[in-house]
């Protein structure tokens, strides 16, 4: 955790970064772990400071110095805490966060699926577990391919046309593959197979919005 | 420094060339036409790093510890070449703005390793005996060798490895992957293509794509992992006889078919499981396809015909890399129907 960029996550959380770093910076989290823990707990940071309450301190004293910081502020009004991030474009985060969702999704249900031995005992795991693993995947993916893809269109105008067609076209196919795979799942939710497959799916899909949004940044 | 580079810090083979640059020659042509050549010395152990934006990058290899780098390019263009630690840099570059298309035709010593990157650039590389790594947005990848890891990725483009040992990982978007005579572990996918594994020797094999059809022609080894996935397409294996495996085979709306007898088969919903040969340190074998057939044949079953890729990439710079492709022309004996929809 030495590079330059680890300096510069604060920033990069906070919005402060302009365009080129910030691409720069993102292309940068694809392929470094330790700065991507970084920003995962500074993310964490981030989070629990806005869950914080304002309080006074518990004395008379604070509203009058709290005045004479803050000149033309009247004693005893409060101000909702302020933030200066905005809603981060966190394009790497989300895609280390989504690769990781959807590996533990995928590794969590091949694991879970039923054992073919020789003398063909087959073992399956109770279904429900199996289905609400899949649910609490399927929310924290969504979420995640809707960050990817929200990065890509952001950044696609740093990639040459065709490919930008090309790469739509093939995240069609992929779309057209889950829309499938979740109807089907829809006539047969407890199917491990389904399961599997559009967490499989999904995973493909995450991999390709990642390797695009790496292009783009890439090639900015 | 591994390398004899030091005085190759920064060769240029645009125009002018410098001749004899260490024990590198260059020579230039004028008229708009750029050709660059150099020779010189490496050590054991050096690896080569080309980035070409566009055009061509071809690799073979030779007996001699040396690297030769010939560039052809408009005067728009240059290429540099450089010493890195013992990494061998060659980039290409525009004069002003972007390079234009550069041809560059390396040869390099059998045992170097090379990490090859372009745009718009066809890769090839011919008769590797170190690690590869090639990357193109939108180009062929066609290796020839290559041992320890070997990872081949493009977005729009057909990847053809050949003769390849190692730790094989090679990656499409839009575009057929084949695979022969090669022998390690092997993950393989794209997104809309077909995936072609032939005469293959691996323990761990690991194949996906969305829409397009797979086929594994290799070895079934004892305690090997197999997963052969498409959601649009067939997946066809070729079980060698005395082969022993649990093999677990989905398909939402398919059928299966084999051209032999198996042990045991079980019916689920949408999967089902067989095993062949005695059991002991079996093979596992996972096979699954959303809408298409799963097909197990014998050696000699399928055979290879030459076929046009559907998804060959980019048509003008196809160097023909696309022949000896399956198809799937057999007799089978045994056929089991399990069509699953509406179940």
């Amino acid at each position: 955790m030495n590079d330059l960029w680890t300096n510069r996550l604060s920033e990069y959380i906070d919005g402060d970064l302009d365009n080129e770093e910030r691409v720069a910076l993102e292309a940068h989290l694809a392929a470094c772990g330790s700065c991507y823990a970084t920003l995962a707990e500074l993310r964490q940071v981030v989070a629990r400071a806005q869950s914080l309450k304002d309080s006074s301190p518990p004395t008379d004293l604070w509203p009058d110095i709290r005045a004479r910081l803050t000149p033309g502020r009247r004693p005893g009004v409060e101000r909702a805490r302020r933030f200066s991030f905005s809603v981060p474009q966190l394009l790497a985060a989300s895609i280390v966060l989504a690769l990781l969702s959807a590996g533990g999704m995928w590794i969590g249900l091949r694991s879970t699926k039923p054992t073919v031995t020789a003398n063909q005992n087959v073992t399956s795991p109770p279904p429900d577990y199996t289905l609400a693993y899949a649910s609490r995947w399927r929310t924290s993916t969504d979420a995640a391919v809707t960050e990817l893809e929200e990065a890509l269109t952001r950044n696609q105008g740093q990639l040459d046309t065709a490919t930008v067609r090309v790469l739509r076209q093939n995240l069609a196919v992929i779309d057209r593959a889950i829309a499938q795979a979740q109807r089907a799942l829809k006539r047969d939710p407890g199917s491990n197979y389904l399961n599997l497959h559009l967490a499989n799916t999904m995973r493909q899909k995450i991999e390709l919005l990642r390797r695009a949004n790496a292009l783009a940044a890439g090639q900015s | 420094m591994q390398l004899i580079l030091a005085a190759l810090a920064a060769v240029t083979l645009a125009l002018p060339q410098r001749d004899d640059i260490h024990q590198g020659k260059g020579r230039g042509q004028g008229q708009g036409q750029g050709v660059g050549d150099t020779t010189f010395s490496v050590q054991n152990g050096a690896r080569l790093d080309v980035n070409n934006f566009g055009g061509e990058i071809v690799v073979k290899t030779w007996n001699q510890n040396s690297v030769q780098v010939h560039s052809s390019h408009s005067s728009r263009s240059q290429v540099n070449v450089s010493g890195s630690g013992s990494t061998v840099l060659v980039r290409t570059e525009g004069r002003r703005g972007p390079p234009s298309i550069v041809d560059l035709d390396i040869t390099v010593p059998t045992w170097m390793g090379m990490t090859l990157s372009g745009t718009y650039t066809d890769i090839s590389v011919e008769g590797a005996g170190g690690s590869v790594t090639a990357e193109s947005v939108q180009g062929d990848i066609a290796v020839t060798g290559g041992t320890g890891n070997v990872a081949l990725k493009s977005v729009e483009g057909g990847v053809t490895l050949a003769k390849t040992r190692g730790r094989i990982e090679v990656n499409s978007v839009q575009g057929d992957i084949s695979i022969e005579d090669a022998s390690g572990d092997i993950t393989v996918e794209t997104v809309n293509g077909d995936i072609t594994l032939a005469r293959i020797d691996a323990a761990n094999v690991e194949v996906n794509t969305v829409d397009g059809d797979v086929l594994y022609d290799g070895s079934i080894k004892p305690g090997g992992s197999y997963r052969l996935a498409t959601h649009d397409g067939d997946v066809t294996v070729v079980i060698p006889p005395g082969a022993s495996l649990s093999a677990s085979v989905s398909t939402f709306d398919g059928d299966f078919d084999a051209s032999f007898a198996m042990d045991t088969v079980r019916a689920g919903k949408h999967r089902f499981t067989f095993a062949l040969g005695r059991g002991g340190n079996t093979a596992r074998l996972e096979l699954e396809t959303f809408s298409g057939n799963i097909k197990l044949r014998r050696p000699g079953e399928v055979g290879l015909e030459s076929r046009k890729h559907k998804n060959s990439g980019r048509g003008h710079n196809d160097r023909d890399n696309d022949n000896e492709q399956y198809n799937y022309n057999y007799d089978y004996h045994y056929k089991y129907h399990y069509r699953y929809a509406g179940n």
